[in-house]
C-alpha cells in the first residue's frame, strides 16, 4: 500500500518556484531517502507533504486520502510525523513535556512515552531537564522520539546527522533504525553514504524535480548518474 | 570645557529640592518601618501591574500579537464591574455581601470579555495573521480608539463624566478596604492587601493553567514554535482564539481590580494608562514570559512605590518624576537587554 504520494507538485516561497512538478511515492514500511545538493527542494518536499508549505499545483496523497490543502495539524493528526532540520525541540519545556505535547494524539500517551524512554534511556534520565539544556545529540534523540510517540504511520526526518559528532551520528542512525521498525520513513540527508545505508530506495532531487530514483543497494556517490547531481 | 550648561541645569533643579524635607525625611529613609511600608505598597502596586499585564504577555507569547486594545478592555472592565456594583450595592449592603458582589462582577466581566475577545480574534485578527505585525498593531490600535470613543459617547449620554473619574463604583468600596491596617508593625493600606490577594489568585490560576493543563502545555510549546506545534497535530488557531479570549478577559479583570483603587478608578483615560504600564511590565519582564511578567511587575511596583515616596515626601517634591523613573527603567532595559529579563530573542510568530 502506498503511504505517501506526491503527484506533480509545484511549491513556491513567494515568487521563488522551488518544487517544479515533483512526483514520488513511498510504500508502507519503506525508508526512502531524498538526496541532492543544498537548495534543490528536499526540505520543501517534506514541508509540502505536511502542508506547512502547501503546493500551488499538484496533489499530495497520504494513506489513500487527498490531503492537498488541508491544514498541517489535520495532516499530522492523520499520522504524519516530522523530525525537522535543526531539531526544533521546545527548549523551555522539559524532555517529558516535549514528549507529552507530541503524544497527545496517541491512544495511550503514557505507554508511548514509556516506549520512547525504553528506546532512548538517556531521555528517561533527563526527563525533568529542560530540552534546551541537552546536548545536540540528545536533542536529536528527543526530536526523533517526539516524532515517534504520536502513533504516526509516516515519519518525515530532515537532516538528522547535521552538526553532530560521528559517534553521536551512529547513535542517531540506530535510533532511526529502531523507529523504522513500525513506521514508514522519508529521510532527507546530506550524508549520502549514511542515507544509502539507512534507506531502501532513494530519490535524487535537482532543481525541484526527481532526476534519478531506485534501490539503494550498491549505489555510491561515485556513480556517474549520481555524482553529476551531487557536485556543484 | 565650559561648565555653563551644567550650572544652568543645577539652577533649574535646585528650587525643586527642599533642604528642610531632606533633613526631615533623612531619618525616615533609614527607618525600617518606612522602608517596609514602602516595600509593602510596592508589592501591592506590583500585584495590580501583574494583573493588568499578564493577559498582554499571554497573547504575545503564543500569537506574537501586540494587542493595543488591551488597555481599552481594562477600561471597559472597570466600568462594567462598576456598573454591577452600582446596580447591586446599596447603602444597606453589608461588607461581606459587597465583597461577594465584587467577585460576582469579576467573574461576569471575565466571562463576557473572554467571549468578546475570542470573537474579536476570529473576526478581526485571524484574517491578518499572514500580514506583517504592523497590520495587527494598527488594527488593535483602531479597535482601542473605537472602544474609547464608544465609552465616551455612552458616558456622556448617561450623564456620567468620564474625566477625571467616575466616582460611583469607588463609593461602593466597603469600609473594611479603606484606611490602613497594622501588619507586623507596619501600617499597610487594606486595599493593597486586597489587590495582592487577587493578584496572587490570578497568578496562581494562570500558572496552574499554563503548567498543569494539557492546553497550557500547548500554549507554552506554541509560544516557542507555533509551526512545530501544528506539525504535531495541534490546532493552533483554536489555541489562538482561546488565548486571545483569556488574555482579553484578564485585561478586564485588571480593570475591575482598578475600579476601587483611588489612584486609578474608572476613567476613559484608564485605557492608555493601563496600556502603558502593561507594556512597561511585559517589556522589562520579556515579551511572552509569564515569570518575567511576575518579576517585572514586582520590580516596577516597588520602583513606583519607592519613587512615589521619594518624590512626594522625600528629597525632591515632584510627583511626576515617579512615572518618569518607571519609563526610564524601560529605556534602560531596552538598551542593555532588549529581550527583557526572561525573554528569548525570538518569540511568537507563525
Amino acid at each position: 500500500m502506498t503511504t505517501l504520494e506526491l503527484d506533480g507538485v509545484h511549491t513556491y516561497y513567494g515568487e521563488s518556484h522551488i518544487l517544479q512538478g515533483l512526483s514520488l511515492s513511498v510504500e508502507e514500511g519503506e525508508i526512502v531517502a531524498l538526496v541532492g545538493r543544498n537548495g534543490v527542494g528536499k526540505t520543501t518536499t517534506l514541508r509540502t507533504a505536511l502542508g506547512l508549505t502547501p503546493p500551488r499545483e499538484g496533489t499530495v496523497w497520504f494513506d489513500g486520502t487527498d490531503v492537498t490543502g488541508m491544514e498541517p495539524h489535520e495532516i499530522a493528526a492523520r499520522g504524519m510525523g516530522w523530525v525537522p532540520e535543526e531539531r526544533r525541540v521546545f527548549s523551555h519545556l522539559t524532555v517529558a513535556e516535549n514528549l507529552r505535547v507530541a503524544a497527545h494524539s496517541a491512544a495511550d500517551p503514557d505507554a508511548r512515552i514509556a516506549e520512547a524512554y525504553e528506546l532512548f534511556p538517556a531521555l528517561d534520565r533527563f526527563a525533568d531537564k529542560e530540552a534546551g539544556d541537552l546536548s545536540g545529540g540528545q536533542q536529536q534523540m528527543l526530536a526523533i522520539a517526539r516524532g515517534m510517540v504520536g502513533d504516526n504511520d509516516l515519519l518525515l526526518v530532515d537532516e538528522p546527522s547535521e552538526g553532530l559528532a560521528p559517534q553521536i551520528v551512529e547513535d542517531v542512525v540506530e535510533a532511526l533504525r529502531a523507529a523504522s521498525a513500525d513506521t514508514t520513513m522519508v529521510l532527507v540527508e546530506q550524508n549520502f553514504r549514511l542515507a544509502m545505508d539507512l534507506a531502501d530506495r532513494f530519490y535524487l532531487v535537482d532543481h525541484g524535480v526527481v532526476v534519478e530514483a531506485g534501490e539503494t543497494a550498491g549505489v555510491t556517490s561515485e556513480d556517474e548518474r549520481i555524482r553529476r547531481y551531487l557536485t556543484a | 570645557m565650559s561648565l555653563a550648561p551644567l550650572v544652568a541645569v543645577v539652577s533649574q533643579v535646585a528650587p525643586l529640592v527642599d533642604p528642610g524635607a531632606l533633613l526631615a525625611t533623612g531619618g525616615a529613609v533609614e527607618g525600617i518601618q518606612t522602608a517596609a511600608r514602602v516595600l509593602a505598597e510596592g508589592i501591592g502596586k506590583g500585584a495590580v501591574y501583574f494583573t493588568i499585564a499578564v493577559g498582554l504577555t499571554l497573547v504575545f507569547g503564543l500569537m506574537g500579537v501586540l494587542n493595543f486594545a488591551h488597555g481599552a478592555v481594562a477600561m471597559v472592565g472597570a466600568y462594567l464591574g462598576g456598573l454591577v456594583l452600582v446596580l447591586v450595592v446599596g447603602a444597606n449592603t453589608g461588607t461581606i455581601a459587597t465583597i461577594l458582589v465584587f467577585f460576582v462582577a469579576l467573574a461576569l466581566v471575565f466571562a463576557v470579555t473572554t467571549a468578546a475577545g475570542s470573537a474579536m480574534e476570529v473576526a478581526l485578527i485571524r484574517p491578518i495573521y499572514d500580514r506583517t505585525p504592523t497590520y495587527q498593531i494598527l488594527l488593535t490600535f483602531g479597535v482601542s480608539l473605537i472602544i474609547e470613543e464608544v465609552a465616551r459617547i455612552v458616558l456622556t449620554l448617561r450623564g456620567i463624566q468620564p474625566d477625571p473619574q467616575w466616582q460611583a463604583p469607588m463609593a461602593t468600596a466597603p469600609d473594611v478596604l479603606l484606611g490602613r491596617t497594622e501588619l507586623l508593625g507596619i501600617g499597610v493600606r487594606r486595599l493593597y492587601l486586597f489587590e495582592v490577594a487577587i493578584g496572587a489568585v490570578v497568578a496562581v490560576a494562570v500558572w496552574a493553567f499554563l503548567t498543569k493543563t494539557l492546553y497550557g502545555l500547548y500554549i507554552r510549546a506554541g509560544s516557542e514554535d507555533t509551526e512545530m506545534v501544528q506539525a504535531l497535530g495541534i490546532d493552533v488557531r483554536q489555541a489562538f482564539t482561546v488565548v486571545f479570549g483569556v488574555g482579553t478577559g484578564l485585561a478586564a479583570v485588571g480593570g475591575v481590580l482598578l475600579m476601587w483603587d483611588p489612584i486609578w478608578g474608572p476613567s476613559v483615560l484608564l485605557s492608555i494608562d493601563v496600556l502603558l504600564y502593561a507594556f512597561v511590565v511585559v517589556i522589562i519582564g520579556g515579551l511572552g514570559s509569564f515569570t518575567g511578567t511576575l518579576v517585572a511587575a514586582g520590580i516596577v511596583g516597588i520602583a513606583d512605590s519607592v519613587t512615589t515616596w521619594l518624590f512626594t515626601t522625600g528629597i525632591v517634591t515632584f510627583p511626576g518624576l515617579s512615572e518618569v523613573t518607571i519609563f526610564l527603567l524601560l529605556v534602560v532595559m531596552l538598551i542593555i537587554r532588549p529581550q527583557g529579563l526572561y525573554g528569548v530573542e525570538e518569540v511568537g510568530g507563525h
